[in-house]
C-alpha cells in the first residue's frame, strides 16, 4: 500500500495474523464437522450453508461500517422484517417486482435514516437509539403484516433468494458483488476514510473538517439499505414474508464482526475479516445442526463464542497498549 | 494564637536539574503570602514538598519552631496544610454537606444512619462565619466553579486546616465569584488562617497579599512586603536581566491583509478585540491562561459562534459558527492545543492521519489516487523531519513531538492560506520544538498567514513578527518586531496597571 516503508523484514500486522488464525479455524471446523458427518462435504450442503448465511454476510458488512465508527446497530434484524413487509405488500398491491425491491430497500434506508439522524446529528447513544428502533421496526412489521405471514409466488421477486445455478445459490455471486462494491467504498473513497476517521476520533475528525456527523448518518442509512436487501433475500428463501423474520440477526452480525477483528471502539477493522468471521460462525452453526446437536444448546454456544472473542480482544488490546 | 511554618534551605534536584536551590519560605497565620514565578521556576515543586507529594533532598520544615517531617500528603493534612487545586476533588452527585463530611460522617447516636441535619447545621455555621450563603443540601453538580472552590476550602477548614495553598484560584472564576473569593480570603485572614496564593495576576496579588515572593530557576529572587515593592519590580525579578533576549533577524512582510478582526466580543471570553494579519506574517497572541485567546482563535476557525463583531477573511466577512469543514475548504488550518484529545486519530496510521484533509484533492472519478496520497505523505514526513518506522505505522506509537509534527503536516499543501496554532510546542522536547519553529517560518515565507496562541514568553519572542498581549479577554498592547520588550509584555499579561476589582 505504501512505497516509503523502510523496513525490509516482512512483518505481520495484527489484523493479517487474525485473518490467518480465522482461516485456520475455518479449516479445523470444516474438517471436524466433516469427520462427524459425511454429509458436511456434499456440494448440496455447501450450497445450503452459503445460502443460510447469505443474509448474515449482507447485514454484517453493514454492521462493519457501523462498528468502524464506534457505533452499533441493534435494529437490523427487526428492519429485515419491516422492510421485507413493505416490499411484499408493495409487490402484492402493484404486482411489480422492481417496485417491490425498491420499496424494501427504501424502507430499510428509512429506519437507517432515523438511526443516523438521532446518532449522527443529535449525538445520542447508538446503543439506545438502535435499541429503540429495534422495537419500533419490529412493531411496524407486526402492524403491516397484521401478525400473519404473506405467501409470495412472484418468480422475479423470489429469484435472488430462492434460485440456484446447480448447487450455487444466485445470492452468493450477489454477495460477492456487494462485498467488492463496499470494499471500494471503504478503502478507495474519501467517504470510506471518513468512516475510519469518525470512529478513530470524532472530535479530531470534526476539527479537520471531515463532517463526521454527516458520515454517521450515511453509515446507518447504508446499514438499513443492506437490511432491505437482506429482506428480499429472506423472502426469496422461504417464498413468504414473515413478521418474525430476522430475529436475533443483530446478535449474529455483531458476533461475526467482532470475530472478524473489528474493534468495538471504532477505527480498526476490515471487511475481509467480517467475511471470514461470518464463514467461521456459519460453519459452526451449520455443523451443529448437521451433527444433530440439541438446538437449545445452540444459543448457549453462540453466547460462549461471543464472550470468548470479546475476552480475547480485550486481552490483546491491553497487551498492545501496555 | 498565631501559627507559622518555616521552610529553610529546601533543595531538590531532578537528575541534573536543580529544581529548588536552598529555598527559604515562611508563612504566618492571618496573612496571604503570594508566590510568583514563570513556568518551571520551582513554585510547584516547592508546594509539592510542602504538601508531602515529593520529598526534598535537603532542608528543614518547622511549625511554630518545632521540626516536622512531611513524608506523605497525609502528614501534610495532619499538620493542617490543605492544597486547593484547580481541578476540584468533589463528588458531583453528593450534596455540599455530604462532600464536606466525606469520610468522617456524623451518625444518629449509635445507629448506622447519617445525621444529615447535624451535618448541614455545622456546615451552615461555618458558612455564616465567613459571610457566605450556600445551601448545604444542594448537590455539588449544580454549583458553579466559584461555589465548588468555596466548598473545597470550607471542607479543608472544617478538617482543622490552618494553612491553605491556592493554585491560580481565580483562573476559572467570573468577576462576581472572584469578588466573593477575595472577601472570603479577607475573612479567613481575620480568623487566623494562613494562605499561600500562587498567581500571576499583579492586581490580585497587590490587592490581597501581605508578602510576595518571586522564584526564578529554583531560587528565591525577591521576597518583600507588598507595601515595600511595586508591580514592576516583581515582573522584572520574574524574568531577570541576565537572560539574552534572542531576536530573530528582520524580515519584510509585503503580503496583503488576509485576516481582519474587528471589535470581536463574546461575554466571559473576549471583549472588543481588533487586529489584522497579512499573508506571510506570524502574529502571536499571548497572555495568561484564561486570557480568551483560544476562544478567539476558535471563533475565527468557525468552531464557535455567538460573538459580536466581524471577521473578514480574504476580504469577505465570515459567518459565525459556520463549522470547520467550510474553513478547511477555504484554506484554513488549525493545530489544536490538545494533541491526544482532538489532534490525532490514535488507531489510524501515520498515512491516514496526514492524508485526511487532502483526500478530495487526490481523487479521480470519486476514487482515491493512492499513488498521489503516498507521494504527498512521503513529502510531508520529509519536510517536517518526522521520525516514523513507516507511513503505515499507527500514530499512537510515535513520540509527542512526532505526533505534533504530523498535526502540522496535514496542512502543508499549497492550498493553505491561514494557519491557526494553539500552543504549538506544548509538551514536546527541544529538538522537536526547533523543527516546529522552522516549519512555521517556512510556511510564513511561502506566504501563509500564521496566527499563534502561546503562553511561553520565550517562544513568543522567538517566533513572532508581531505580538498582541491580552489580559482577561481584552487586548492590552501590540508590539512589532524587533521592538519586543519582555518585561513590558509580561506586565501586560499580568494586568499591571489595569484597574482590578481587588483593591482594598
Amino acid at each position: 500500500m505504501t512505497s516509503i516503508s523502510t523496513s525490509t523484514t516482512p512483518r505481520l500486522s495484527g489484523l493479517s495474523l487474525r485473518y490467518l488464525v480465522l482461516l485456520g479455524l475455518i479449516v479445523i471446523a470444516s474438517v471436524g464437522f466433516g469427520l462427524a458427518n459425511e454429509n458436511f462435504y456434499s456440494l448440496t450442503n455447501f450450497g445450503i450453508l452459503l445460502r443460510s448465511i447469505a443474509v448474515l454476510f449482507l447485514v454484517s458488512m453493514g454492521m462493519t461500517f457501523v462498528m468502524l465508527t464506534g457505533g452499533i446497530d441493534l435494529s437490523v434484524g427487526s428492519n429485515v422484517a419491516f422492510s421485507g413487509g413493505v416490499g411484499v405488500i408493495t409487490l402484492t398491491t402493484t404486482g411489480s417486482a422492481p417496485l417491490g425491491f425498491a420499496a424494501a430497500v427504501l424502507a430499510g434506508m428509512a429506519i437507517g435514516a432515523i438511526n443516523g439522524v438521532f446518532i449522527g446529528r443529535l449525538r445520542l447513544s447508538a446503543f439506545m437509539v438502535s435499541l429503540a428502533t429495534y422495537a419500533l421496526a419490529r412493531g411496524l412489521a407486526l402492524v403491516i403484516y397484521d401478525a400473519n405471514s404473506i405467501n409470495v409466488s412472484n418468480a422475479a421477486f423470489l429469484w435472488l433468494g430462492g434460485v440456484s445455478w446447480g448447487s450455487m445459490p444466485v445470492v452468493i455471486p450477489f454477495v460477492v458483488v456487494v462485498f467488492v462494491g463496499l470494499s471500494v467504498l471503504l478503502y478507495n473513497t474519501p467517504f470510506g476514510r471518513n468512516v475510519y476517521a469518525a470512529g478513530a476520533n470524532f472530535n479530531t475528525s470534526f476539527v479537520l473538517g471531515r463532517r463526521p456527523e454527516r458520515t454517521l448518518v450515511w453509515i446507518y442509512v447504508l446499514s438499513g439499505a443492506l437490511a432491505g436487501l437482506s429482506a428480499i433475500v429472506t423472502v426469496g428463501r422461504v417464498s413468504s414474508g414473515q413478521p418474525w423474520s430476522g430475529l436475533y440477526l443483530e446478535f449474529d452480525a455483531i458476533t461475526a464482526v467482532i470475530l472478524g477483528g473489528t474493534s468495538l471502539f471504532g477505527g480498526r477493522g476490515r471487511l475481509l475479516g467480517t467475511i471470514l468471521g461470518v464463514l467461521l460462525y456459519g460453519i459452526i452453526i451449520n455443523g451443529l445442526v448437521l451433527t444433530g446437536t440439541n438446538p437449545y444448546l445452540q444459543s448457549l454456544i453462540k453466547g460462549m463464542i461471543l464472550l470468548g472473542v470479546v475476552l480475547l480482544d480485550t486481552w490483546t488490546q491491553r497487551g498492545k497498549t501496555s | 494564637m498565631t501559627k507559622r511554618i518555616d521552610m529553610t534551605g529546601i533543595g531538590k534536584s531532578f537528575f541534573a536539574t536543580r529544581a529548588l536551590d536552598r529555598v527559604d519560605f515562611s508563612c504566618v497565620s492571618g496573612e496571604v503570602h503570594a508566590l510568583v514565578g514563570l513556568n518551571g521556576a520551582g513554585k510547584s515543586t516547592l508546594m509539592k514538598v510542602l504538601g508531602g507529594v515529593i520529598a526534598c533532598d535537603e532542608g528543614a520544615i518547622t511549625v511554630d519552631g518545632v521540626a516536622v517531617r512531611i513524608a506523605s500528603p497525609a502528614d501534610a493534612t495532619g499538620l493542617g496544610i490543605a492544597m486547593i487545586h484547580q481541578e476540584y476533588s468533589l463528588i458531583n452527585e453528593l450534596t455540599v454537606a455530604a462532600n464536606i463530611f466525606l469520610g468522617r460522617e456524623l451518625y444518629l447516636g449509635r445507629t448506622p444512619f447519617l445525621d444529615k441535619r447535624e451535618m448541614a447545621r455545622q456546615v451552615r455555621t461555618q458558612l455564616d462565619r465567613f459571610g457566605l450563603t450556600l445551601d448545604p443540601a444542594r448537590p455539588v453538580r449544580e454549583l458553579n466553579s466559584g461555589e465548588k472552590q468555596i466548598v473545597e476550602i470550607i471542607r479543608a477548614l472544617m478538617s482543622n486546616s490552618w494553612l491553605i495553598v491556592m493554585d491560580e484560584p481565580t483562573s476559572a472564576l467570573s468577576e462576581e465569584d472572584k469578588e466573593r473569593l477575595f472577601e472570603f480570603i479577607r475573612r479567613m485572614k481575620a480568623e487566623g488562617v494562613a494562605i499561600i496564593y500562587i498567581s500571576h495576576h499583579m492586581p490580585e496579588i497587590f490587592g490581597i497579599a501581605e508578602q510576595v515572593t518571586v522564584m526564578r530557576d529554583g531560587k528565591i529572587v525577591l521576597s518583600e512586603r507588598t507595601g515595600d515593592t511595586t508591580e514592576a519590580a516583581v515582573i522584572q525579578s520574574m524574568t531577570g536581566t541576565e537572560l539574552d533576549d534572542f531576536v530573530k533577524p528582520p524580515k519584510q512582510i509585503q503580503g496583503d491583509v488576509l485576516l481582519e478582526v474587528a471589535t470581536l466580543s463574546k461575554p466571559q471570553h473576549y471583549e472588543n478585540v481588533s487586529f489584522s494579519l497579512r499573508r506571510g506574517e506570524i502574529l502571536v497572541l499571548t497572555g495568561l491562561r484564561g486570557c480568551g485567546a483560544p476562544e478567539l482563535a476558535k471563533a475565527i476557525f468557525g468552531l464557535d459562534g455567538g460573538y459580536s463583531g466581524t471577521v473578514n477573511y480574504r476580504g469577505k466577512p465570515l459567518s459565525p459558527g459556520r463549522g470547520p469543514a467550510v474553513s478547511v475548504r477555504d484554506g484554513m488550518g488549525l493545530v489544536t492545543e490538545n494533541r491526544d484529545k482532538n489532534g490525532i486519530l490514535a488507531p489510524l496510521s501515520v498515512r491516514d492521519n496526514i492524508a485526511l484533509p487532502y483526500l478530495e484533492k487526490a481523487t479521480r472519478g470519486g476514487l482515491i489516487d493512492g499513488g498521489r496520497i503516498d507521494a504527498l505523505v512521503a513529502k510531508a514526513i520529509r519536510d517536517t523531519s518526522t521520525k516514523t518506522a513507516s507511513a503505515a505505522q499507527e500514530i499512537r506509537f510515535l513520540s509527542g513531538g512526532n505526533k505534533q509534527k504530523i498535526c502540522f503536516s496535514r496542512w502543508l499543501d499549497d492550498g493553505l492560506e491561514l494557519l491557526i496554532l494553539l500552543e504549538p510546542t506544548r509538551g514536546i522536547d527541544v529538538h522537536a520544538k526547533a523543527d516546529i519553529y522552522r516549519i512555521i517560518e517556512d510556511l510564513a515565507l511561502r506566504g501563509v498567514g500564521i496566527l499563534v496562541l502561546s503562553y511561553e514568553i520565550d517562544e513568543v519572542m522567538l517566533l513572532a513578527d508581531r505580538v498582541i498581549t491580552l489580559y482577561q479577554g481584552r487586548s492590552v498592547a501590540e508590539y512589532a518586531h524587533p521592538h519586543f520588550n519582555k518585561d513590558r509584555m509580561l506586565a501586560d499579561m499580568a494586568g499591571v496597571g489595569t484597574q482590578a476589582a481587588t483593591a482594598h
